[in-house]
């Protein structure tokens, strides 16, 4: 059904990360938003894709923000490279989503909401660490991944579940001892993205906790995180919920705390 | 979100967060209608992986009990959760639990008629006397050996005894138990539980489809445990009547084993005696008699009368069959599948060392059988992906192939159905070795076909 050839492909066809978007990068490491704002301009899809993500209601600015500059100099560093981060992955994102009912939209809706509610558990656990805000923007990249790869097994995929409860990670893991946690480490390596940021992504599957107790409870928040952003209608409709299997026993210790802090009642 | 079925019960497998926005998306109204269709004697939602939920969360489920419970009368409630989740359950509903709560699925296997492993030492316990003796009761009925402790600290003491019990219950609450007539397969017999008063009821919670897909797949004999019945009246003699015509047709033979005739007219008896149903005072005297069985058709599940040669129809459609074999024997095991030859005979099969097997009918526009033979290391490879772990349990082994078939039945249907030729499949079946393959296969005619991967070579056989 998928084979090690072709995931190999896929890994393959991932572009390098455009020039652009590498400098822009590099100025929000250094800390020059102005610098940042400058290259950022150039690129007219992710100067769009700015626009639309931080005027999404859950960043809650009263007027409209439109320019790049405005943009970074509100959003601050952390936050400004996490959502260029974001918008990386969108360059992955299929035109079309089949395996998923996902719109180009409901995705950047689910990466907002993430990014906001990522933010918020770091303050909750005061970490304030640019890389660290970035690694949830590389989780999302695991639906990018089973869409490349399952949406022309589909029906294969809904004869195999309607016999067996397999998750598509499993799946994948059976068929090519590779997971999709895996695949976006990979991807994270093309784009030379920081080692934290895989290794707390890795943690996020829920399955792979790591020694390092401070990244593996990040890992447990993202996990929860996941599954809490997952369990909202409109991606249950887009048949994201269970992709994954949630690992409810990993998350244990903190839910209480998550709980609170995502007033679930 | 579809309920799986396994063994009889259909499992609900929710996962995160569980309120009325998310569970009214799970669970829509078409698959509350497809859980009333299933073929199950018990539905139940699992709340292993619900980190959250809430009272209007769990009313989306409890509606569909309420609904399948109108339609068919089986059991239903939640289970896997841990004794928080069990508090918040019982808090929920208060004095109006309709529904049953099982700590887990082991549990609620006990308390289902087609559970295989009978005689379970179980230790229970429950705060509330009227329930422990409910559950008591049932598994008793069951065929289980509960031990009820009557105190907390009693059960605290006995739950410690190392392998005291198979299995030990606690949190677990029963609802209304489901009335259906409970249908467990031993050997090539189907027995089916009945109780109390058979009356016209019994035209509503006897699974007629079950009985006709296993008259299709091959089964001859079919046994009603007839211990629990106080009294039939006219209505149900009637339908045992009907029930026994129409499976003349497939020379299958109806027995009731340990009914008494104390409070029901002896004239019934001969009735359904000219309607060619059989009865026995125990269980044993006809399953402990290999002699007896062969006769009644249980050691030759296909008793001839019914054996038919394959038709145009069905070598026209051959290549689907063949196709979907290949498919998802690729699928499953990312290897290429190699048709090696066909050839049109009675099922041969060289050595019979170490193979199992596993089929599957199709009945519709065109009827008849898919037999997949594999060598037993072969079939564990070829069910690794669901498998997903090394292990030499025959019998989880058997069940795999049972679901791969499952698969294999699922894609003909599917091909077929792209050529505007409409099927049903029936349940799987499963041989833990070719003697008992042949018993229903021997000197049928059909395709046989040698498959391979990697390799590896198997066994496919269409036959009518």
């Amino acid at each position: 059904m998928i084979t090690n050839e072709k995931i190999n492909n896929f890994i393959e066809k991932i572009p390098p990360a455009p020039k652009a978007l590498q400098t822009t990068i590099m100025f929000l490491n250094n800390g020059e938003l102005a610098k940042a704002a400058q290259i950022a301009e150039t690129d007219l899809a992710l100067k769009a894709y700015l626009k639309n993500i931080v005027n999404k209601p859950i960043y809650g600015f009263k007027n409209e923000v439109s320019e790049i500059s405005q943009i970074f100099g509100i959003l601050g560093v952390s936050s400004s490279q996490q959502t260029v981060y974001n918008y990386m992955m969108t360059l992955l994102s299929p035109k079309k989503w089949e395996l998923f009912k996902l719109k180009e939209s409901t995705f950047h809706e689910l990466q907002a909401k993430l990014s906001r509610r990522w933010k918020q558990i770091l303050e909750h656990l005061n970490i304030n660490d640019m890389e660290i805000e970035s690694a949830i923007t590389l989780l999302p990249a695991s639906i990018i991944v089973s869409e490349a790869l399952f949406s022309d097994k589909k029906e294969d995929v809904e004869l195999l579940r309607s016999v067996n409860n397999l998750d598509l990670n499993t799946i994948l893991s059976r068929l090519c001892n590779v997971d999709l946690f895996d695949i976006c480490e990979k991807i994270a390596v093309k784009w030379e993205m920081p080692l934290n940021i895989t290794q707390i992504v890795q943690a996020s599957s829920g399955f792979k906790p790591l020694e390092d107790s401070d990244l593996n409870l990040l890992g447990k928040w993202m996990h929860l995180l996941l599954f809490y952003e997952l369990s909202q209608p409109v991606f249950i409709e887009a048949g994201l919920n269970d992709f994954i299997e949630f690992q409810i026993d990993y998350v244990g210790d903190i839910y209480d705390d998550f709980a609170t802090l995502m007033e679930v009642s | 979100m579809r309920a799986l079925v396994k063994d009889g019960v259909g499992i609900f497998s929710p996962q995160g967060f569980l309120d009325a926005g998310s569970a009214g998306v799970l669970l829509t109204v078409e698959d509350i209608h497809a859980t009333t269709k299933l073929n199950a004697d018990m539905i139940l939602v699992s709340l292993k992986k619900v980190v959250f939920f809430n009272r209007n969360g769990l009313d989306t489920f409890v509606k569909m009990f309420a609904k399948v419970k109108e339609k068919k009368n089986i059991s239903v409630g939640f289970c896997d959760y841990d004794v928080k989740k069990y508090k918040a359950i019982l808090n929920f509903y208060r004095n109006e639990v309709t529904f049953s709560l099982f700590s887990s699925q082991e549990v609620a296997h006990l308390f289902t008629a087609g559970y295989k492993n009978k005689n379970q030492n179980v230790l229970l316990y429950n705060e509330d006397k009227s329930q422990r003796s409910a559950m008591a009761i049932e598994l008793h009925d069951g065929g289980h050996n509960p031990i009820i402790a009557q105190t907390e600290d009693e059960f605290k003491t006995k739950k410690n005894a190392d392998n005291a019990y198979d299995v030990i219950i606690e949190n677990t609450y029963l609802g209304q138990m489901g009335q259906n007539v409970a249908a467990r397969v031993t050997g090539n017999a189907i027995i089916y539980t009945v109780s109390s008063f058979l009356d016209a009821e019994i035209g509503s919670i006897f699974n007629i489809s079950y009985h006709n897909n296993s008259l299709n797949v091959g089964f001859r004999l079919f046994i009603f445990d007839a211990y629990k019945v106080v009294s039939m009246n006219v209505h149900a003699l009637n339908f045992f009547s009907r029930l026994a015509s129409s499976g003349a047709e497939y020379n299958a033979t109806i027995c009731f084993v340990g009914m008494t005739f104390e409070k029901t007219p002896t004239a019934f008896k001969e009735t359904l005696e000219d309607a060619g149903i059989m009865f026995f005072d125990t269980m044993e005297s006809i399953l402990g008699d290999k002699e007896l069985l062969s006769e009644l058709g249980a050691s030759s599940a296909d008793s001839g009368l019914n054996r038919r040669v394959i038709n145009k129809l069905t070598v026209t459609e051959l290549p689907n069959f063949i196709d979907a074999t290949v498919a998802t024997i690729e699928m499953m095991t990312n290897s290429t599948a190699v048709k090696e030859s066909a050839q049109v005979n009675p099922i041969k099969i060289e050595d019979h060392t170490d193979k199992i097997a596993s089929s599957i009918g199709f009945y519709g526009d065109m009827d008849g059988m898919v037999v997949l033979i594999f060598p037993k290391d072969i079939a564990k490879k070829a069910c690794q992906l669901l498998i997903g772990e090394e292990t030499d349990d025959l019998e989880l082994i058997l069940d795999t192939l049972a679901e791969l078939v499952n698969i294999v039945g699922g894609k003909v249907k599917s091909l077929l159905n792209d050529h505007k030729v409409s099927v049903n499949i029936t349940l799987p079946r499963t041989y833990p070795d070719i003697d008992s393959l042949l018993e229903i296969a021997q000197d049928r005619k059909g395709v046989q076909v040698d498959l391979s991967f990697d390799n590896d070579k198997f066994l496919f056989f269409l036959t009518r």
